[in-house]
């Protein structure tokens, strides 16, 4: 059984069954209208760091799918489905107070990642899964660094507002408020030079 | 009945005028763009730039339209963003013929008009729009009752970037066409910095890199090469995260720097890979022009808006989602 789940930007997403259980399979698929170099170098490096970003992760308390094989020559990576619905699926669905609470724990989780000196580079509402137990699962680690200094960290905080705006502007209030409110709580203590390197980054492009 | 509008365009170093009906009839469409001899565009050059031939790219406007200035029903200008000294002029002189002429006057977003345009050329409904020019890289697409900006430079624009780097390798202005032509002979690529983040990117780290490879007598074809290839490489990049987020079905090119045609070539490969429609606005409609102004100021007039003069102070910073638009359904 293989069966397409997405089509993302750099990748092709499968469900796949095998020894009785349900995988996802990753995909990075080779864009011919770029330049070779460019296309090679890209899948090469991100799938390196997806593969090591996803372990380092969760050693830093975020829940993501567990790595079960990496095939460099084809460019791909089998690791765990996760079974839920992605957060920006269920946004407009659910009570506020269970909106308020998922997106606390976003905050929270964005957090530990910091804390490590690791961030997500893409952490949009797509790149969070809800499971039936309401826990949050990241995913989609292709653009996550480690080593991260302060800016990287504000860029990751501008990445989150951005995600807000465009995809949940009705909401956007209450889930940026939310989520940096749980991003405060387990911050250390550079929350604040995070927080306002954040609106620094928002008003430096050009017409911001 | 068919309404004629007259936009005005003047928000940096181009300035022009055109005449647009309501039935989407591009009647007229003229337009100078400030070379400056050496150097960079300075804003205060600029404005004097529009005031010295603004009278007469209207003229001409009006007169190449096959219409006298009575037979015009608006005026519209674009209100921002850009740079002050470039809008206070533009929204002068336009507030200046709408009240000669007693007619409404109709305030404009320069970036959504270029979307607009674009949507009435390409027939598009409702794309994700890669804006690029000399002031402004985004990647645009509606939802919710405006246009919202999906990514965007964290730093400079496309345009700006290989502007500057042009004038490093010692071309004139604008660059780009130059770099275009100068990239085909380029056969050797240096790595430069690729910097995409989500759907945002950064552009300053790349300028700095080429011309490090410049100091290093790098070949100023491979440079050029090199140059394009990444920057548009992250292009399309943010172009297919946009359409994997929002799902939508369409993507248009647009601005200046859409005259590109590597940059067209590689966006219908990621159109292909989406399968999605594309289109590549033509070059007429791609930079700075009144023709989009004067359409935007229709779409606009017609769901019922417009401006006092008095009401009608210029907004450099206008954000492109900052404007309901009422024009369009929401979805």
């Amino acid at each position: 059984m293989k069966q397409m789940l997405a089509l993302g930007a750099e990748s092709i997403i499968y469900k796949i069954e095998q020894w009785g259980q349900y995988y996802v399979l990753k995909w990075r698929q080779s864009k011919p209208y770029l330049l070779d170099k460019i296309d090679s170098q890209l899948r090469k490096v991100r799938i390196n760091r997806e593969c090591k970003m996803l372990t380092i992760s969760r050693t830093l308390g975020v829940r993501t799918p567990a790595v079960y094989s990496v095939d460099l020559y084809n460019h791909t990576i089998m690791m765990d489905f996760i079974d839920g619905t992605q957060f920006k699926q269920l946004a407009g669905q659910i009570p506020a107070s269970e909106l308020v609470s998922l997106c606390h724990n976003f905050g929270q989780l964005i957090a530990l990642l910091h804390n490590g000196n690791v961030v997500h580079g893409d952490p949009t509402t797509s790149n969070v899964i809800v499971d039936k137990n309401s826990r949050l699962w990241l995913i989609d680690f292709g653009l996550s660094e480690m080593n991260a200094t302060l800016e990287m960290k504000g860029v990751d905080l501008h990445l989150i507002q951005r995600a807000l705006e465009t995809t949940h502007w009705d909401l956007q209030e209450t889930m940026l408020e939310a989520t940096l409110e749980g991003y405060v709580e387990v911050q250390d203590d550079s929350a604040e030079s995070i927080l306002s390197r954040m609106k620094e980054i928002r008003e430096r492009g050009r017409y911001h | 009945m068919t309404t004629i509008c007259l936009g005005i365009e003047g928000t940096a170093h181009s300035f022009g005028a055109g005449i647009v009906t309501s039935d989407g009839k591009v009647l007229s469409n003229e337009w100078d763009m400030l070379k400056p001899e050496q150097g960079g565009i300075h804003p205060r050059e600029a404005s004097r730039h529009h005031s010295e031939l603004g009278p007469t790219i209207i003229n001409d406007a009006v007169r190449k339209a096959g219409i006298g200035f009575r037979d015009v029903d608006i005026i519209a200008f674009s209100r921002g963003p850009g740079l002050g000294p470039s809008l206070r002029t533009t929204a002068t002189i336009a507030r200046t013929l709408a009240l000669k002429l007693c007619i409404p006057l109709v305030d404009v977003n320069h970036c959504v008009a270029h979307i607009e345009i674009g949507c009435l050329e390409s027939e598009f409904a409702d794309p994700v729009t890669v804006y690029v020019s000399g002031g402004n890289t985004q990647v645009i697409a509606f939802a919710g009752g405006r246009f919202r900006t999906f990514g965007e430079t964290l730093d400079i624009a496309i345009g700006n970037m290989l502007d500057v780097l042009g004038r490093e390798l010692g071309m004139g202005f604008p660059a780009g066409p130059t770099i275009e032509t100068v990239a085909k002979d380029g056969e050797n690529y240096h790595n430069l910095p690729y910097s995409v983040k989500g759907m945002d990117l950064s552009y300053s780290g790349m300028l700095t890199a080429a011309k490090k490879l410049h100091s290093e007598n790098v070949l100023v074809p491979d440079i050029c090469f090199s140059v394009q290839e990444t920057a548009f490489g992250m292009l399309a990049e943010v172009a297919e995260r946009a359409l994997a987020h929002t799902k939508k079905s369409e993507l248009l090119l647009t601005g200046g720097v859409a005259r590109n045609n590597r940059l067209t070539e590689i966006l219908t490969g990621v159109s292909e890979r989406h399968e999605t429609k594309f289109h590549r606005v033509s070059s007429s409609l791609a930079g700075d022009q009144g023709a989009m102004i004067a359409w935007n100021g229709i779409l606009q007039y017609n769901s019922g808006h417009q401006i006092r003069v008095e009401d009608s102070h210029v907004l450099p910073k206008w954000r492109t989602d900052d404007q309901d638009i009422n024009w369009r359904k929401s979805l």
